[in-house]
């Protein structure tokens, strides 16, 4: 579904991706961990054109990634992605915010957008929240209406760029136990994340990025519990003992 | 200072409150449409419109107001367009402040924070879109207290277009002190007005700087 191949990517003189390929079926779920400064995050913004690549081609079901592309914004409703900070709209309610982008990109009418939002918040366990404002929301409940804001859409993907990291440890649960039942009915999804344990468990596939390249991938179990590559030892160690 | 003074000036000054007024909101809704148009070249890619905008809101800036009105009051006229002293105080606020607009616009909208764009992007919108629906209603926030500050501004500073002939309140008060000799009550009676129209302006302003910054306060949290 999501196929990568062989992506460079430069930041000035600093070159951050050398030559990354990866490919994601349909309902897959692949983790990308790694120490910061590997990539991760940068392939994860490569794939929904938030940065443009410099070599190499990103496709999503055959239709090539172009940053510069008419095309681009209706690959965007295809692939959903939830930030490490949420990014919620502060001037608009929490179901606003979720009936955005099918009201106004999708132009589906108001009263089924706000319908199915409201069945989105349910889902994700913010049924008493739909009115609240996003500041008015901890950091958990604002990331789990960003996965609904992600969903509205109905992609066929969605990509997680460290979706935990900015949470309080007792508001991580939430967020992973919606992350773990989208995994659970099938949903194709790219996580960049430190939750070793939710790698484990939930992900088909772990790579480990460093310095700009996939070292090692494989899947979850084995790669997280018998690690070859030196390097990927060497960081599963520092992540796991803390 | 006596009452019949005082009741015999004050249908004058209150004349020339109106054309203050009239001046006052014309000025700011010029300043605030050439403002917009100013930001949004200065934030442009277009490299040409930014520099453009630059250089005006840079010429607007670096000349005093009165020196503005003076221009188009005068020069102007000598190219053939005909403009009441009226139009010309209109026309010379609203420039002479658009530059001032111009800078609260761009750093209301500069103040968006990137994730906001990203997200939008991220759904699938076009960056027209994103204006609209992000970036200005958000940036309208910011800027609303720094664009009540510019009207307390021009409003007093509105007093400069008697310097061209408009018969507004000071011009009013001028005359009134010239042919009477009363300074002390025309000019006392001047400033209480302009502070009767001033400060419920200011009092507004504050309220909704209190009032919108909650709301920004805390965002994306």
């Amino acid at each position: 579904m999501i196929t990568i191949d062989n992506i460079h990517k430069s930041f000035g003189e600093v070159e951050v991706l050398k030559g990354v390929s990866l490919e994601v079926k349909a309902g897959e779920v692949v983790c990308l961990i790694g120490p910061s400064g590997s990539g991760k995050s940068t392939v994860l913004r490569c794939i929904n054109g938030l940065e443009s690549y410099d070599q190499g081609e990103i496709s999503i079901n055959s239709r090539r990634v172009d940053t510069h592309s008419k095309d681009i914004n209706d690959l965007r409703t295809r692939v959903g992605m939830v930030f490490q900070r949420f990014n919620l709209f502060p001037h608009r309610s929490v179901v606003e915010n979720v009936m955005e982008g099918p009201v106004f990109v999708k132009h589906e009418p108001r009263a089924q957008a706000r319908q199915r939002a409201i069945e989105l918040l349910e889902k994700v366990g913010l049924g008493d929240k739909v009115e609240a404002y996003p500041s008015q929301l901890s950091g958990g409940q604002q990331q789990r209406v960003a996965i609904a804001r992600a969903l509205a859409m109905r992609p066929d993907a969605i990509l997680f760029d460290e979706p935990t990291s900015a949470l309080d440890p007792e508001l991580v649960g939430d967020v992973l136990t919606v992350m773990r039942d989208l995994a659970a009915e099938g949903m194709t999804m790219v996580v960049v994340t430190h939750e070793m344990s939710f790698a484990k468990e939930v992900a088909d596939r772990v790579c480990f990025l460093y310095g700009g390249k996939i070292v090692e991938q494989g899947n979850a179990q084995s790669l997280l519990s018998a690690p070859q590559h030196e390097r990927t030892q060497d960081f599963l160690r520092r992540v796991l003992n803390h | 200072m006596d009452f019949a003074d005082i009741s015999a000036f004050f249908p004058i000054l209150l004349k020339g409150a109106v054309i203050t007024v009239q001046i006052t909101i014309g000025s700011l809704l010029l300043s605030t449409v050439l403002g917009l148009i100013l930001a949004l070249m200065k934030l442009s890619p277009v490299k040409a419109f930014a520099v453009t905008a630059g250089t005006i809101v840079n010429v607007i800036r670096g000349l005093p107001i009165i020196v503005q009105l003076f221009y188009i009051y005068f020069v102007i006229p000598e190219l053939g367009i005909q403009l009441s002293a009226f139009q010309a105080g209109v026309i010379g606020l609203g420039i002479a402040y658009s530059a001032y607009q111009a800078e609260n616009f761009r750093a209301g909208i500069e103040a968006i924070d990137a994730g906001q764009i990203e997200a939008a992007k991220s759904i699938g919108m076009k960056s027209r879109l994103i204006m609209r629906r992000v970036v200005l209603p958000q940036a309208f926030r910011i800027t609303l207290p720094p664009y009540g500050n510019t009207s307390v501004m021009i409003l007093k500073d509105s007093s400069l277009a008697s310097t061209i002939t408009v018969a507004e309140m000071t011009r009013a008060g001028q005359l009134i002190a010239a042919s009477t000799f009363q300074n002390t009550t025309v000019y006392t009676m001047l400033a209480l007005m302009y502070l009767a129209l001033s400060l419920p302006l200011i009092f507004g302003v504050n309220r909704l700087e209190r009032y919108f910054g909650k709301g920004v306060k805390g965002a994306g949290k």
